[in-house]
């Protein structure tokens, strides 16, 4: 007999003492922002608000799930067979199926190490970041289409679907991923922030000003809600109206996380190029030849500067991007870089390097120079001291001073040693120009006490001012004034190829404006104001310390880094037991977007904590965590039902088999491209349409009767219209690209039944495998090696041949694209 | 405490699952699909513990038991896009009529939807007593006013968005944003259907096109798709129900015999798993389907004289052409509330085209010349579909509802000949079982602008639609993204004034 009661309570062995003490102080406080303090200590001894447990018993996935089984008198399944595990892994993985030749290659590899082979190349397959796109676009609740009843088209939205496959592809760590989503503005990726902005948007305005604030404060939601639940697994958006009713959220977290997003605006806008990996090498190697045109400029100018023709010329100003001082070979065991003014805010360098006469850098860390500094701006792993001698460039490897226009640093060598050239920068990368060092000395001393100047920036043209930068030509001597307008040319040449790679798209990524004030709202009314809060994060966790009035970028870049940080104990917690769920299907975790008090509690806690911790310590590496699943026992499992165990465990969350699992809509669908050999596998780009287009003031969708190969490509290509579904797969729960969807139900309707036996889709393609396979009765072995990777059974032979002896072949392929062993995963 | 019916109905359907072979693994099948909901229970907004159907994966729609005794068992809602004006039908305000061509005090300073008022202006349809309630109706829509003593009014109706989208969103879902659960599929999430061979639920749309927030209004938010809305009109047959052009008929039927048998085979190897199972029952019911949507939309079996009731007798004309058109939807609703089908949800007027108000209730600018179109194509079909319920009994179990996203203003709009969006005072109307008419419930102030009296919300409207189904609102919820979601929100009650004594 089942009773509720005791459900309720072995599920909330610690919860419900918790609630009932937060629902007290809830009464007590009366929704007063003031008294919060208290409330958040009554709740966030939640387990997921500890910090991230660090030290484990175990160290494979296994050994967890094993010990939680045994505790469980269940005993694990054996291996699975070898085909159904290259089919199950290309499935998870890639969302297609494996083909014939695969399946050979991975049953004749007779080495130990084929599982990790296959693994390796399922990680390497540019398929892999399509099918992981698919989960992250749901849950980003991403689609081309504005949504609300004019539903206008986003043209250039697509740009957001392809970085995400790209980063999942180059195995972009995490925490730099959610960052770029918040904030990638700040850090060199644009089209990132196409997350905040990916949500539905009412374009139809008023003069009616109740209504244009409640369309912002609706904007604004979206925002804080899709960041809540997709990287922080909370339901923040409970908190818009009062506070959370069982989450430590309140109403001022809320407002103040608003307060974050405040300037954000939807539209379009030019962004830097998404560069492709062949565009980084092509740039890498015209940043070299640049670089070496430079110096050799470089020392011309010294020659210039030297000559005894006409008066002394002056060098050019200082640049963000590479600037060289070079002076007569000194012996020094330090180096002294004095900055005394900037062109703004606190100087910043990306890399001081100093060579000896071998060229050889010998402020490098790794060489063993030490550097110290004047002081450090705290807070931003992106920028530290330890980055000004790393061998990195780039923002995002800098380290930026504490003092407004001033600071020093300096590099011990490991051993005094001759030093005749540095070359210092604020940007490599020549995104940022701001922070630039433009009053500066550099020093050398043998002992550390008394210091010899060797550059400052003295004999540079002031920044800024309008000197013809090419003025030290006249003072050359001939051949050299002549390669010295060469070499020129060849720099300007090769400024603008490398702009030409890394500019001038228009995308839907977010805009950003000066946010004005922001207030709590009573009752999440906009015409309601209450006091003013500033830009923060959810206190219970932390506080970002923002000014009410920080510019609108730190305000979101500070969430970024406050969310992406190690020490957040929800981020990577929440990342990877979605990487879990899209794996087994189930989270540890089965309420992956609430990981709060409402949430169910894990089924295996150290695990989860073991994997969060072991996936930050590799970098936050989604393809680590995910070679550590696929390569455990449990996902190797056999998929068989076992009634014993079944009566312990019904649907495997302690993984004594692994769980069986109908396919998503877009994965049958590309699966039945597959095997019908009419799949289109180009990545990228525009994506192709399903609906016929009607343009008014409202557009109208129609979906289209007859698709061809244009729209034969995978379904993550698909340009998704908010609302509007595909009508043959929009019934297999695809979802409409409104709200965050962390799991996808899995529905079986006789509308699915009715799509998938009679749409015209579905008979071309079964039209396109009968071709494929010859349409000879003969050939239905091959056709189940090609859909269910397996040989026919005798039976199976028997009963297709004299079906297709009485009909047709294509009937037959029409009846096992239809199959459910065709749409599961086992 | 927590209602455990539920768990108990789930331990009954576990024992007759499909050919005997269901069995352990379904619970965990649903757990998976978040279908029956037997993970942790969790308290929802209200401090009630949600009730969750217990639903068979291999036969979703299979009827189920309500929470407590229902007053109706099924829904027609009637809803009219674009929002049509409560001013010139329902909501008669004599004081309006009295100041006629006089600014509406305090309008001034008002700006609504698209800007500023123009003058009171009474409606260009005269008021008139109707029934031996002596209802006042306007002439636009006379028959259904003669069918007054039917009705229960709510005349105080209040949204909270004065655009179409949100508020056909809010009206339909009980959220002005997209992405939300339409009220037909949370109630046949609920309650299954009585239909055994057709869609639980089914979305008529106008033959024009569907209403201006499109799917959404019969979406399935994130409730399994199982519990979408079916969309087909007596024009237009469902997608995909026809066997393909170019087979024959017998190689269909072996085609599927054969699919039926592969899915069998393959059962065997995993025996017990309900959601194979599912699969072959969808294909069965789905040949059952086949057979009997074609049934239940061809029209030509109907007689004569209720063809020329409903108005799907004439054409010719604009109007007519119309008429007929949603005549003929009406005739087909009226067959799917007769089959048992649970929610039916037909529309009267479709997406904006060719400009305002020209393909639905948007009376903007020159309403007398737009609504002179769109009262006839309401009036007859919609009161000849009513009083056809009431002759076949099917009143007794069929809660009708008719609807709009909001009102319209009993100004002018400055400039223009037509009246602007108001959402603080509108009128709905329910008819059949469970409620009380002829009744009316609530007022706006004296010139039909804002709802003072029986203020009825929209959460109001539904707690009171889902408790004469037999549904507790505030019990009826799904878990999502971390909150338990509901058709109400975290509001509503329900108006006790207008239910009929049992």
């Amino acid at each position: 007999m089942y009773s509720a009661g005791p459900l309720f309570k072995h599920l909330h062995p610690f919860v419900k003492p918790l609630l009932q003490i937060f629902f007290c102080v809830m009464l007590a406080l009366s929704g007063n922002a003031f008294a919060k303090k208290k409330k958040i200590v009554a709740t966030s001894n939640h387990w997921s608000f500890q910090p991230v447990v660090a030290e484990h018993r175990y160290d494979r996935v296994d050994a967890f799930l094993n010990e939680a089984m045994a505790n469980k008198n269940l005993r694990p399944l054996g291996r699975a067979e070898r085909r159904t595990l290259i089919r199950r892994v290309y499935l998870v993985m890639l969302g297609l199926p494996p083909s014939p030749e695969e399946v050979a290659q991975f049953l004749n590899d007779d080495s130990p190490q084929a599982w990790d082979r296959l693994v390796d190349r399922i990680l390497a397959s540019p398929h892999y970041g399509e099918r992981m796109a698919r989960h992250w676009l749901d849950l980003t609740r991403f689609a081309e289409s504005n949504g609300f009843e004019t539903n206008r088209e986003r043209p250039s939205a697509w740009h957001f679907r392809d970085y995400v496959i790209k980063s999942f592809n180059d195995d972009k760590p995490y925490d730099q991923f959610v960052k770029e989503h918040l904030a990638g503005d700040a850090l060199g990726a644009d089209i990132g922030t196409g997350f905040l902005v990916a949500g539905p948007y009412d374009i139809v305005k008023s003069p009616d000003p109740n209504l244009t604030l409640m369309q912002r404060q609706d904007e604004l939601a979206d925002m804080i809600n899709t960041t809540g639940t997709a990287f922080l697994g909370m339901t923040i958006g409970c908190a818009r109206c009062h506070d959370h009713k069982f989450d430590p959220i309140t109403q001022r977290d809320y407002y103040s996380m608003q307060a974050i997003f405040a300037g954000v605006k939807f539209g379009e806008r030019a962004v830097k190029k998404e560069v492709t990996p062949n565009d980084t090498k092509k740039v890498a190697v015209l940043r070299e030849s640049l670089t070496a045109a430079e110096r050799e400029l470089e020392k011309l100018r010294g020659i210039a500067a030297t000559t005894k023709r006409g008066l002394s010329v002056l060098r050019p100003a200082v640049n963000a991007r590479l600037n060289t001082e070079t002076f007569d070979s000194t012996l020094a065991k330090f180096v002294r870089f004095t900055i005394q003014r900037t062109n703004s805010s606190e100087p910043c360098l990306d890399e001081l390097a100093i060579f000896d006469k071998s060229g050889k850098n010998i402020a490098l860390a790794k060489a063993g120079a030490i550097a110290t500094s004047s002081g450090n701006l705290p807070g931003y792993p992106i920028h530290q001291l330890a980055h000004l001698n790393d061998g990195k460039t780039g923002n995002q490897w800098s380290w930026i001073s504490d003092q407004v226009g001033r600071g020093w640093v300096e590099i011990e060598f490991a051993k005094a040693s001759s030093a005749e050239r540095i070359e210092w920068s604020r940007d490599r990368a020549d995104r940022f120009s701001d922070r630039l060092a433009i009053d500066y000395k550099i020093e050398l001393s043998v002992d550390g006490k008394s210091w010899s100047l060797a550059a400052s920036s003295n004999d540079r043209e002031p920044f800024g001012g309008n000197a013809d930068p090419n003025a030290f030509l006249a003072k050359l001597p001939a051949p050299e004034a002549k390669r010295a307008s060469e070499l020129i040319t060849e720099i300007n040449l090769n400024r603008s190829r490398i702009a030409a790679m890394q500019n001038g798209v228009k995308a839907w990524v977010a805009n950003f404006s000066k946010p004005g004030a922001t207030h709590r709202l009573h009752r999440g009314e906009p015409m309601a104001k209450r006091e003013e809060v500033p830009p923060d994060a959810l206190e219970v966790i932390g506080s970002l310390d923002l000014a009410m009035d920080a510019p609108e970028q730190t305000r979101r870049l500070a969430l970024a880094e406050w969310i992406a940080s190690e020490k957040n104990p929800l981020t990577a917690r929440v990342a990877v037991n979605r990487l879990w769920q899209f794996v087994f299907g189930t989270g540890i975790v089965d309420t992956p977007s609430d990981l709060g008090t409402n949430g169910t509690l894990p089924t295996h806690p150290e695990l989860l904590d073991w994997l969060a911790d072991d996936f930050v310590k590799h970098g936050w590496s989604m393809k680590h965590t995910l070679r550590l699943l696929l390569n455990s026992n449990a996902f190797q499992r056999s998929s068989q039902p076992n009634s014993a165990a079944a009566r312990i465990d019904a649907s495997s969350r302690f993984f004594w088999r692994f769980p069986p699992r109908r396919l998503e809509a877009e994965a049958i669908r590309d699966g039945m491209l597959s095997v019908a050999g009419t799949l289109d596998r180009k990545m990228g780009g525009q994506g192709f349409h399903l609906f016929d287009v009607d343009r008014e003031n409202v557009v109208h969708y129609h979906a289209k009767d007859e698709t061809g190969p244009a729209e034969w490509r995978r379904m993550i290509y698909l340009f998704k219209i908010r609302q509007e579904q595909d009508a043959v797969f929009g019934s297999f729960d695809c979802p409409d690209g409104n709200q965050v969807i962390p799991t996808r139900s899995r529905s079986t309707t006789p509308l699915q039944a009715l799509n998938l036996f009679n749409s015209r889709f579905t008979m071309q393609q079964a039209q396109k495998l009968a071709e494929r396979l010859g349409a000879r009765a003969d050939r239905v072995p091959q056709t189940y090696e090609l859909l269910y990777n397996r040989p026919a059974t005798s039976d199976e032979i028997r009963d297709a041949e004299k079906f297709i002896e009485d009909h047709n072949f294509l009937a037959f392929c029409r009846a096992m694209l239809n199959t459910s062993e065709f749409l599961f995963i086992f | 405490m927590i209602d455990t019916r539920h768990l108990l109905n789930r331990r009954n359907f576990l024992s007759h699952s499909v050919n005997g072979l269901g069995g352990v693994a379904l619970a965990s099948i649903l757990n998976q699909e978040g279908l029956l909901g037997a993970e942790k229970l969790r308290e929802s907004a209200a401090g009630k513990m949600p009730i969750r159907p217990s639903i068979d994966t291999t036969n979703p729609h299979a009827p189920r038991l309500p929470h407590t005794v229902p007053r109706a068992k099924q829904v027609l809602m009637i809803f009219c896009s674009g929002a049509i004006s409560q001013v010139d039908t329902w909501d008669y305000k004599p004081e309006l009529i009295k100041r006629h061509g006089q600014p509406m005090p305090g309008g001034d300073k008002l700006i609504t939807f698209q800007g500023e008022q123009g003058n009171l202006m009474k409606s260009p349809w005269e008021f008139k007593r109707r029934g031996q309630s002596g209802k006042m109706v306007t002439d636009l829509l006379p028959r259904l006013g003669d069918l007054a003593d039917e009705m229960c009014f709510l005349h105080g109706m209040t949204g909270k968005t004065n655009t179409h989208g949100p508020g056909e969103n809010f009206m339909c879902t009980g959220f002005t944003l997209d992405g939300f659960p339409s009220a037909g599929a949370w109630t046949t999430y609920a309650l299954g259907s009585e239909a055994e061979d057709l869609p639980a639920y089914v979305a008529i749309p106008d033959i024009r096109g569907t209403p201006q927030s499109s799917v959404n209004c019969w979406g399935p938010g994130f409730l399994p798709a199982a519990f979408q809305g079916t969309s087909f009109n007596a024009a237009k047959a469902v997608r995909n129900l026809a066997t393909p052009n170019g087979l024959t008929g017998t190689t269909d039927a072996a085609t599927r015999a054969f699919l039926q048998r592969q899915n069998y085979r393959h059962l065997q190897n995993h025996v017990g798993d309900s959601q194979l199972e599912a699969r072959i029952a969808s294909y069965e019911l789905a040949a059952r389907m086949q057979l009997s949507i074609p049934e239940v939309t061809e029209l030509s079996n109907e007689p004569d004289y209720i063809l020329k009731e409903y108005g799907a007798d004439e054409s010719g004309n604009k109007i007519l052409d119309l008429r007929a058109a949603y005549g003929r939807n009406c005739i087909l609703a009226r067959r799917l509330i007769e089959k048992g089908v649970r929610f039916v949800q037909l529309f009267n007027g479709a997406y904006q085209t060719g400009g305002e108000g020209v393909s639905n209730w948007d009376g903007h600018k020159k309403i007398k010349e737009q609504y002179d179109i769109h009262g006839p194509v309401l009036d007859q079909p919609t009161a000849a579909l009513l009083k056809d319920l009431k002759v076949r009994g099917l009143l007794d179990d069929t809660l009708v509802v008719f609807c709009s996203e909001f009102g319209r203003m009993p100004t002018f709009q400055k400039g223009a000949s037509g009246r602007d969006h108001n959402p603080d005072g509108f009128t709905a109307w329910l008819a059949g079982a469970g409620v009380k008419a002829p009744f009316s419930y609530g007022a706006t102030d004296e010139f039909s602008h804002k709802a003072v009296e029986g203020v009825t919300t929209i959460y109001d409207f539904y707690a009171t639609i889902l408790h004469i189904l037999g549904l507790d609102h505030e019990r009826l919820s799904f878990y999502h993204n971390g909150i338990e979601r509901r058709l109400t929100d975290v509001h509503g009650a329900v108006i006790k004034e207008i239910l009929a004594s049992s």
